[in-house]
């Protein structure tokens, strides 16, 4: 009996509370995360062959000066630089027309923007990829036909294979960021805005010097969820190609070549090695960004 | 002065009317579509020029037929989204409350984690986790899509912010009152986070529904696989089956369009009052 | 709050459940399916993954046939079907984890070597040697090691040949018994793209048959003896240019969508819009499928070959099921695959129902095969498949699908012919050879 009050008072006691709080969170982290990235490393220096497995050093790692490696690589670097480029300040323009106080219908059109974020990239894999089929037929074909400009390849050219991901990745994520931007928008006091446009600031000039500044945290906030998912983007160009290939790797990122050397492929090690160039580019980029902007996480404001 | 807003306002609806008939184009043909058998698609590719003489319903006939697993599909999704939506919901919310209300040892290394999970995706570590999940004997079951993702970082981090904004002098006050450290979370907090939960519910809502590599690395079985992975399988080297496919993608949206329309309002309360303050 | 929410959910999820009814995991004409074969008392349980819809049946159905002719052995197979790309990463995660995998498995010939790296499969040369003289050796001995073991067996023989369309050779006054080689069959389609303005071919960039066909003609393979990827051979550069100059002269096209198994060009094949195709004997089923419009317009000759008097036999594609490491039914496994794949009745049903030549010699010379009126691929095509492969006997040369062919059939695929024929046709082959071969992974 005593035993257990005494129990039960430890695990109430303040000091103890947080940490049956976050509990849940150590207990996944270190049995599926730790385990798995600390497995991962080990593996980029194995040759990774079932029973015969054996240590090989640095050589997993020679991969770096594969041609395919390279460039896929460039292709997510790419990605994630014009996709930040165009998800940061399109939502953001689009949320402050919205919640401009002329706009009417507001919550309408915010939900009709929303909608695409709801669908799979299944279907949205399916339902582009299809669009921008290379039949005549197909509805872009017919689109730029319209135009009176012959049917295009879209999937097979560099060019419009990369414009054909961005249009994915704007239509899927443009209400997501906006959602966000909007949620900042609402926290500016409105009368910030009015005592602005007595002292005869302009339109363009309040969104300036007020709502760019007072909404910098939701900014560096998309910045940082945007790159996130730039660097990461896999699952788009699988559906869009039908699989994890594309024509002369022109949509092959460097998610899609560690997938294709572990599970295609069957190198471990060298996937491995991939995986963990990989993880120490998204670390580094992060932090990097997270310290310039001055908002490293656990300092309260 | 009145005038020229009148005229913004009807040159801001006019451009979002546009905005939004770009947005739900591609979603409006592939309805149109799921009309149109699917020898059609092959032949003409997808677009708008429908034949009304042989549009019919008969995809939809095909996929509630019960000839095809599809409903099977839709019946584990629904499952794993459900159990997942509310085990994350909880769980993560108890992890942001301990990070947002405590001082404690080794918070910002844990939170640092928090951060370090959010940017690993899943193909990275797959290998590994698969080999786990398959130790535990998991693998063809729910519970092997749902354990690793019980704690969703996204959430914590979202749940922190949300509730950082509740001044700490309240928790004090519920203890001087005999309140327990559980008894505060439970009786105090979690009403007052029920705008977050609204939010956070349509957020892992849409990512246990929608999610595709995981699930369809751990399931095998044809009547264990979920949606995504289901309409995936139905694109085969050897032509695709657009009959099932295409009104197959349009029913898929179904369900969790409902839970956002319905949802919508606290939606929004939910993100503006999370709001990210950085 | 919360509550509603998953009252809302599960208002859904039962109203969906109502809609679905008593859907039950069986036999289904859509894409994907399971099934199992008639339940026998006692039968071990044997679990077996495929990438094709057809296969399910077939395998099935045998394994009764199994039961009924080895009532002391009888198998319970369960056969699950899945989308090809993914099925193939999550049997090798499968096998590379130790757990998890499947008794047996279809394995495309593409991610063969994979497999086969590995060690992941079982060697069942024991199985296979009661068929040997009744069956074309090269297709079976081609999935295996350099030691003589062989670890899978096709659904088919898989030799290609060339389908004409005889309504455009008709157009351009082409008679395709004149065609033997390459030379003239370019000649023949200079004739059809004047008169008809088609091409007379296609080749793909993000498949390899045209070029493997070719190459495997020349005798030369993808990959050296040691399993070493081996792009750069000279033969392979004058494959490339040869088809190089086919392209800029018009006669041959890039394949709308990029290769033989698309929709753009199914679409493009059935409008007639290309008049011949050199596929192997499998890509009937694709016809009869997808080409209703062409029935009774096809022409199945013998390909081309480089200088006359050559061998015109060339084996391509395929899939071969294996026996996976870590079953506890090793020879069950291994003596029932053999006798689906191999049998007189298992071939029997692949020619019948699947359109696959039959790799068992037997059956070319059964009229009850050749001459049966009612099977769709003899009505369909207006010659008689078994009468190339009669001509063409069973001297065939198979790809070498050993060593490292898996990553370089992933290098040839996305990048080497698409460099080759569309972003790059004017680099030097031998110098975009070796800047392939440099980007190999092994």
């Amino acid at each position: 009996m005593k035993k257990q009050s005494f129990f039960k008072k430890f695990l109430y006691s303040q000091k103890v509370a947080p940490y049956v709080f976050v509990m849940p969170f150590v207990i996944t982290f270190l049995v599926f995360f730790a385990y798995s990235i600390i497995s991962m490393v080990v593996m980029s220096f194995q040759k990774v062959a079932g029973a015969n497995t054996v240590f090989i050093g640095l050589d997993n790692y020679k991969v770096m000066s594969n041609a395919i490696f390279q460039k896929s690589l460039k292709n997510s670097i790419f990605y994630t630089i014009v996709s930040c480029a165009l998800m940061i300040p399109i939502p953001l323009v689009l949320a402050v027309m919205l919640n401009s106080k002329a706009m009417r219908l507001k919550s309408t059109f915010r939900s009709i923007l929303f909608i695409p974020a709801l669908t799979s990239v299944v279907v949205a894999g399916i339902v582009f990829r299809l669009m921008f089929g290379e039949l005549p037929g197909s509805f872009m074909n017919q689109v730029i036909g319209a135009f009176g400009k012959g049917p295009l390849v879209w999937l097979r050219t560099p060019a419009t294979v990369w414009l054909v991901l961005y249009i994915v990745c704007l239509w899927r994520w443009t209400g997501v960021n906006m959602m966000y931007y909007l949620s900042g928008l609402q926290q500016i006091p409105a009368d910030l805005y009015e005592s602005a446009s007595i002292d005869g600031a302009s339109t363009v000039q309040q969104f300036r010097y007020i709502t760019i500044p007072l909404l910098k945290p939701t900014i560096i906030y998309v910045l940082t969820i945007s790159i996130f998912g730039g660097m990461a983007m896999f699952s788009e160009s699988y559906m869009i190609f039908n699989g994890n290939k594309s024509p002369n790797n022109v949509g092959t990122t460097l998610v899609g070549f560690l997938y294709r050397l572990a599970f295609e492929q069957n190198n471990l090690g060298i996937g491995a090695a991939v995986g963990v160039i990989f993880l120490v580019i998204v670390l580094v980029v992060n932090f990097v960004q997270l310290i310039l902007n001055g908002t490293f996480s656990g300092k309260e404001r | 002065m009145k005038r020229k807003n009148r005229i913004t306002s009807v040159l801001l609806v006019i451009f979002f009317i546009c905005v939004a008939a770009v947005t739900l184009l591609p979603l409006i043909l592939l309805a149109v579509s799921s009309l149109r058998p699917g020898s059609d698609l092959m032949r003409y590719g997808l677009n708008f020029n429908i034949d009304w003489a042989t549009a019919s319903f008969r995809q939809y006939r095909m996929l509630f037929s019960g000839e095809n697993n599809y409903f099977i599909w839709y019946k584990n999704s629904l499952l794993i989204t459900v159990v997942q939506v509310a085990l994350a919901l909880f769980l993560s919310a108890c992890v942001g409350y301990g990070f947002a209300m405590y001082d404690f040892k080794g918070k910002n290394i844990l939170f640092a984690c928090v951060l370090l999970v959010m940017m690993v995706p899943t193909e990275v570590i797959l290998l590994p986790l698969y080999r786990l999940i398959n130790r535990m004997h998991l693998i063809n079951t729910m519970w092997g899509i749902i354990l690793p993702y019980l704690v969703v970082p996204m959430l914590v981090f979202f749940f922190r912010q949300y509730l950082s904004g509740i001044p700490k002098d309240f928790l004090d006050a519920a203890r001087v009152d005999g309140c327990t450290e559980y008894g505060i979370f439970f009786r105090i907090m979690i009403p007052l986070m029920k705008p977050s939960f609204a939010a956070m519910g349509i957020y892992q809502g849409m990512s246990s529904w929608n999610n595709f590599l995981w699930p369809m690395i751990v399931t095998n079985n044809i009547d264990k696989i979920t949606l995504p992975v289901g309409l995936q399988s139905l694109l085969s080297p050897y032509g695709n089956n657009y009959d099932i496919l295409i009104a197959g993608s349009c029913f898929a949206i179904i369900p969790i369009l409902i839970l956002f329309v319905i949802f919508q309002r606290y939606f929004i309360e939910g993100m503006t009052a999370g709001g990210v303050k950085g | 709050m919360n509550k509603k929410l998953i009252a809302g959910l599960l208002t859904t999820a039962m109203l969906t459940s109502t809609f679905a009814g008593g859907a039950v995991t069986a036999f289904a004409d859509d894409g994907s399916t399971q099934g199992t074969n008639t339940f026998v008392d006692g039968g071990t349980e044997m679990s077996f993954w495929t990438f094709q819809e057809l296969h399910v049946a077939f395998w099935t159905s045998m394994a009764d046939v199994w039961n009924e002719q080895n009532p002391d052995r009888p198998i319970n197979l369960t056969v699950t079907n899945g989308e090809s790309h993914s099925t193939h990463s999550k049997l090798l995660i499968a096998c590379q984890s130790g757990e998890g995998a499947p008794d047996m498995a279809d394995i495309e010939i593409g991610y063969y070597g994979s497999f086969l790296k590995d060690g992941y499969l079982i060697p069942i040369n024991d199985a296979v040697e009661p068929y040997k003289d009744d069956i074309v050796m090269s297709r079976v001995s081609m999935y295996g090691d350099a030691e003589g073991n062989y670890y899978g067996v096709d659904f088919h023989l898989g030799e290609t040949v060339t389908y004409y369309n005889t309504e455009l050779m008709d157009a351009a006054g082409v008679n395709i018994d004149d065609i033997v080689t390459w030379d003239d069959y370019f000649e023949a389609g200079k004739k059809v793209l004047e008169a008809t303005g088609k091409p007379m071919t296609a080749v793909e960039t993000a498949d390899l048959f045209l070029p493997q066909a070719m190459m495997l003609e020349k005798g030369v393979q993808y990959v050296d003896e040691e399993g070493n990827p081996n792009l750069v051979t000279p033969e392979h550069a004058e494959v490339i240019d040869y088809i190089r100059e086919k392209i800029a002269e018009g006669t041959i096209e890039i394949a709308p969508g990029g290769g033989f198994h698309t929709e753009e060009w199914y679409g493009h094949l059935n409008a007639g819009d290309v008049a011949s195709i050199t596929m192997p004997l499998w890509y009937m089923g694709r016809f009869t499928d997808y080409c209703g419009d062409l029935k009774g317009k096809i022409a199945i000759a013998e390909m081309p070959v480089w200088n006359e008097g050559d061998v015109r036999a060339v084996l391509q594609g395929g899939t071969g099921t294996s026996v996976i490491k870590g079953t506890e039914n090793e020879q069950l496994a291994k003596d029932f695959l053999a006798f689906a794949k191999l049998s007189k009745e298992g071939c029997t049903y692949e020619w019948n129902e699947l359109g696959f030549d039959p790799i068992r010699t037997e059956l070319w010379d059964d009229p009850a095969i050749t001459e049966n009126k009612d099977n769709k691929f003899l009505a369909y095509f207006t010659t008689n498949p078994f009468d190339v492969l009669k001509k063409n006997g069973t001297d065939l040369t198979a790809p070498d699908i050993s060593g490292q062919y898996a990553a370089t059939y992933q290098t040839l695929v996305s990048t080497t012919y698409s460099n080759a024929f569309e972003f790059s046709p004017d680099q030097d082959a031998t110098e975009l050879l070796q800047a392939e071969q440099d980007s190999i992974i092994f």
